[in-house]
């Protein structure tokens, strides 16, 4: 480095790497312009002069002089390699990538450069070229454990599993017998798990027991130790033995279920849909009823046993489980007991019971059968639960009338308000449940929880302003939600990003929706750490681990919401464009000029005023980096309300983008194909239209959706003009070839099918209303037997195990949706308001239909003391004594009393 | 807690801004005033004299006092509501609240306690007896739109700890 120097230069250019690398870049800068004043070509000064400005936030500048400094040394690898830090340090890895390559060209035994690469190659998952990487690093520093596991790792990731195992036993080969010393024992025990989970996953199992045996002493980690044996010995056949050490690790641990669950399946006793013969339900029994006298203070024993036994015997399991939860106060009863609702009969035997225990408290003070008292919460405990089970069950009434007693007899326990909220948003009133939401916060202005559900609560009604500021109250300094974003507080932005889509403020949406996709972006760049980190720390299993999930994090939950507002955004925006500035210019010119003119200034001042704030924070960032000497903070965000995002030249293209990553990550999600449908049928792509059909299809053929794409789709390719270039040609054919595929479509014409569909799902209201949507689709002057279609379905009682329910079929959704349909594809306006008022029955608590216990009617009924509390006490004078003490028993008496 | 006993603990807490709304949400519940901003104000003022009773857990009482000053520079209690939720009576709930302030009279040197009851609650009266209250006045009048309209004083004088020093 720096050869081409005379001594005291190059002596120099050895201060500008050391300061590079100690971070003092004023110093290093210095020493760059003393060289670059006698030799102001020299190429490796300018590289590094460029990266040192790069350092200190003056990207432009560093791009240029890495760049200039290349230009006039391009034999040296240093002006490579420089220039790949650079490219590296923007995240623009296949850039840096081939910097590397052309450093190495020139220098190829380079360890620091070959290091580098090496990561870099990890990261990208570069796999074949990590493991060249990696080889040659070890050839070249075989006496660095590093390397060697280096090398192992590469080639497991490379899916060259037992290469791996050959590299690390090698590896071991070339330790002395004492090895390891102490202060290293748990790299080196962790690095053997590593070495036989590796020949469990090549299918060694044998050799991997034997391995781990043999090791034992050596591994210090001895909870990991006894699980993988266990593992091993469970793939192995060698039940008898695995019964013993799940045992084993269960006294170490009682209440891990996964212990329970492999216990049972050495025994022969685990189905994995938990569906199990009366013998075997015998011998589970005795298997638990044995392990809970070992285990008495599990919960866990006391819970397993609910999910396998039925009937009677589930009776008496789950009424010795409930009291004392109940006596004690636990609020996440219900949460631990809401699987068993999925079981079939246990819903009823639970309602049953739970009832019993209620009247029998309300009656004698205690339970049945027992002569102790409960204290006075159990009866609220009992309500608390009863309510979230009626709230499960569907009948929103009864839950309310549930928690409203519970409210009544202990008014101070934040649950209750929370779990109303929680009826009211499902019974269809997100506005009372946003009330009832705050209200709860309001008893604990220290706590986050109440605080984050309050601000969901609030976003499902629409609330965001309000939201927001809520949101704050728990952000530091009150920085805005800036902070929320840093926080990658997710489910945040989607709920904001959804509320604003149902408002069709189609920027902030996607500035929402796009925030929650950069934070997958970031999740994928922070591993970028670990593969230097983890394979000195020797943590490889969790290594391994973390990189898998990275390679599925796309497929996730919150990316796979934000992925499809984010499309949904783009179809609206493509459908209805928004204003461009020419058509505001001609509607503002419709308007007087007086008014014009206000309305000019009102904009040119409201554009003064977001500058000057822009300013303000650009100046408090400069300040901040001046007094720190760090980098700033972050650059000010030019559109804060998404604007510039919605002025996409084609939204389609950008759509795409993201449909491309749920494709890749959530094929199983039948949405995925949807949105695929709808983006490409926009963009006139027949096959991939037919692509997303024919996954649709596989997926769920009977789905409501499936066949409306279904028929739209072979509508709408029948309706098209015959092909005439050889491109649309082909795809005629294709489509020849597919349709008979369908077997919904096999010697039938669109309307037959559409027919036998609602032969099919006659007593379904979802899919009448596809099959009236596709009718009107076909033949729009059939619009009149869609809208009956619609019409006379019935809103029968749900059935359970045979018994007829108290819950109508019909959910709330569907009905929103079917109205929509009426009023929108179908146009009927009558229609629709015969819907809204027949659901308005079937759903008196909704918002929507405007129920007559929906909050859109009543306005307070459901928050009557958050009301009260927000209208003050003008009348009350400070100076006269209120009192009303020493009612410590009876209240009647003060009843009436008014204070002026 | 012990298995299977059934002793259950009360403890206190204060009253803070964060959690101002208990003792609102208690007063809602257990008087059909509505008091304005000043009782609060009075209440968190008071500091260690104002206490929420907790019951498992559970929010279920409280007590709201207000530091007066005498003429000559010394200070009363004057206790402005006492409360138990209905359902949590008959437990030691009030007794704890009323005699932690009693106490904390002690350790300040604070001589007089004192309050307003409704000269037919019978129940309040004897309770607060039991504690060595007296009634000391009668004020006619007191309340308006309930019978009786008359209220007692009703104050307890503490004994100081003469010994120290």
């Amino acid at each position: 480095m720096g050869a081409s120097l005379p001594p005291k230069e190059a002596n120099l250019f050895k201060l500008i790497v050391k300061s590079y690398e100690t971070k003092q870049y004023k110093k290093g800068l210095k020493a760059a312009d003393a060289i670059l004043k006698k030799f102001p070509d020299h190429g490796e000064t300018l590289s590094m002069k460029g990266l040192t400005l790069n350092c200190m936030d003056r990207k432009a500048e560093a791009y240029e002089l890495v760049r200039l400094g290349l230009k006039n040394d391009l034999k040296s690898h240093v002006c490579w390699h420089v220039y790949g830090l650079l490219y590296r340090s923007d995240r623009e890895y296949r850039e840096a990538i081939k910097c590397y390559r052309n450093a190495l060209k020139i220098d190829p035994d380079n360890i620091e450069i070959l290091r580098d690469l090496s990561l870099l190659q990890a990261q990208m998952r570069d796999l074949a070229g990590f493991v060249e990487t990696r080889q040659q690093l070890l050839t070249l520093k075989p006496n660095h454990r590093m390397n060697w596991i280096g090398f192992a790792v590469a080639q497991h990731l490379n899916s060259n599993g037992s290469k791996a195992v050959d590299i690390l036993e090698a590896y071991e080969g070339t330790l002395e017998d004492d090895y390891p010393p102490d202060n290293e024992r748990c790299e080196h025990g962790e690095m053997l798990l590593y070495k036989i989970s590796l020949l469990e996953e090549c299918g060694m199992i044998e050799r991997a027991v034997e391995e781990l045996r043999k090791k034992e002493p050596r591994i210090v980690d001895k909870l990991a130790y006894k699980e993988q044996e266990v593992s091993l010995l469970e793939k192995l056949g060698r039940f008898d033995e695995g019964e013993e050490l799940y045992k084993k690790l269960l006294s170490m641990n009682p209440d891990n279920y996964r212990y329970y669950e492999g216990l049972q399946r050495c025994m022969g006793l685990y189905s994995a849909n938990g569906q199990y013969s009366p013998d075997e339900i015998d011998r589970l029994e005795a298997l638990y009823i044995s392990l809970s006298k070992q285990y008495s203070r599990s919960s866990a024993v006391k819970r397993i046993p609910l999910d396998f036994l039925s009937a009677e015997k589930f009776r008496l399991a789950a009424d010795t489980y409930i009291r004392p939860f109940l006596t004690k106060g636990v609020p996440s009863l219900f949460s631990d007991l809401s699987p068993l609702y999925d079981h079939s009969g246990k819903a009823d035997i639970l309602e049953q019971l739970v009832l019993e225990l209620e009247h029998s408290i309300k009656t004698t003070g205690g339970y049945p059968g027992r002569v102790d008292k409960e204290p006075p919460s159990t009866l609220m405990w009992t309500l608390f639960y009863l309510a979230q089970h009626y709230d499960r069950r569907g009948q929103y009434d009864v839950a309310l009338r549930k928690i409203d007693e519970a409210i009544e007899h202990t008014p101070t326990v934040i649950d209750l308000y929370s779990v109303k909220s929680r009826i009211l948003k499902h019974a269809g009133d997100p506005v009372a449940a946003a009330a009832l939401a705050d209200e709860a916060r309001c008893m604990d202005l220290a706590d986050r929880y109440v605080n984050s559900e309050c601000v969901k609560r609030m976003l499902q009604a629409d609330q965001v302003a309000l939201a927001e500021k809520t949101a704050v109250l728990f952000t530091k300094d009150g920085e805005q939600h800036n902070n929320l974003h840093d926080m990658q507080c997710m489910w945040y932005e989607l709920a904001s990003g959804e509320s604003y889509l149902r408002q069709g403020d189609l920027g902030r949406a996607l500035k929402k929706f796009l925030a929650v996709e950069k934070h997958y972006a970031d999740i994928t760049e922070d591993q970028f750490d670990f593969h230097s980190y983890c394979l000195r720390k020797m943590t490889l299993r969790t290594y391994v681990e973390m990189l898998k999930f990275q390679d599925r994090l796309h497929s996730y939950s919150y990316f796979r919401k934000a992925a499809a507002g984010a499309i949904k955004c783009y179809l609206k925006l493509y459908d209805s464009p928004s204003k461009s500035s020419a058509e505001e210019d001609e509607e503002m010119s419709k308007l007087p000029p007086s008014q014009k003119k206000k309305l000019r200034q009102k904009q040119r001042k409201a554009e003064a005023r977001a500058k000057k704030e822009a300013e303000v924070k650009e100046e408090a960032n400069a300040s901040a980096v001046s007094r720190s000497g760090k980098r700033p903070i972050k650059p000010v965000d030019l559109d804060p309300h998404g604007e510039k995002l919605v002025q996409v030249e084609d939204p389609l293209a950008e759509a795409t983008k993201y449909l491309k990553l749920l494709q890749k990550h959530s094929s199983d999600s039948l949405e995925t194909h949807l949105l695929s449908f709808e983006v490409n049928m926009r963009k006139q792509k027949i096959l991939l239209a037919l692509q997303a059909v024919k996954h649709m299809v596989r997926l769920d053929a009977d789905n409501p959706d499936t066949h409306r794409c279904l028929i739209k789709f072979f509508h709408k390719v029948g309706s098209m003009l015959a092909p005439v270039t050889d491109a649309e040609k082909l795809i005629w054919g294709v489509l020849e070839a597919e349709r008979p595929t369908f077997s919904q479509l096999q010697g039938k014409s669109l309307i037959e099918a559409n027919t036998l569909f609602l032969e099919k799902h006659r007593d379904s209201l979802t899919h009448r209303a596809a099959v009236a949507e596709m009718i009107f689709v076909m033949e729009p002057n059939k619009k009149k037997e869609a809208i009956n279609l619609i019409e006379e379905s019935s809103n029968d009682l749900v059935s359970s195990d045979g018994a007829l329910g108290p819950v109508k079929k019909w959910r709330l959704k569907d009905c929103v949706a079917v109205h929509k349909l009426l009023g929108t594809i179908l146009a009927d306006h009558d229609a629709a308001l015969r819907w809204k008022v027949r659901c308005a029955e079937y759903f008196p608590f909704s918002v929507y239909f405007e129920g007559s216990g929906s909050s859109a009617v009543t306005n307070s009924s459901y928050h009557p003391m958050h009301k009260l509390h927000e209208n003050g006490s003008p009348n009350n004078e400070s100076s006269l004594p209120l009192s009303s003490n020493g009612n410590v028993e009876k209240l009647e008496a003060l009843k009436d009393l008014v204070i002026q | 807690m012990g298995a299977g006993g059934r002793e259950v603990s009360i403890s206190l807490d204060g009253v803070r801004d964060k959690n101002l709304m208990q003792l609102k949400k208690l007063n809602t519940a257990l008087f059909p005033v509505r008091y304005n901003d000043k009782y609060y104000a009075d209440a968190l003022a008071s500091g260690e004299f104002t206490k929420l009773a907790y019951y498992c857990d559970i929010c279920v009482g409280s007590i709201a006092c207000r530091l007066e000053k005498k003429e000559g520079g010394a200070v009363r209690v004057y206790i402005m509501t006492l409360g138990v939720l209905a359902p949590y009576r008959g437990l030691g709930v009030g007794t704890k609240l009323l005699n932690h302030v009693l106490d904390l009279c002690m350790k300040q040197n604070i001589g007089e306690v004192y309050l307003h009851v409704q000269t037919n609650n019978e129940e309040a009266i004897k309770f607060y007896k039991k504690f060595g209250f007296e009634i000391t006045e009668t004020i006619h009048n007191y309340y308006t739109n309930i019978t009786p309209p008359d209220c007692y004083v009703v104050t307890k004088f503490v004994a100081q700890p003469q010994t120290k020093k």
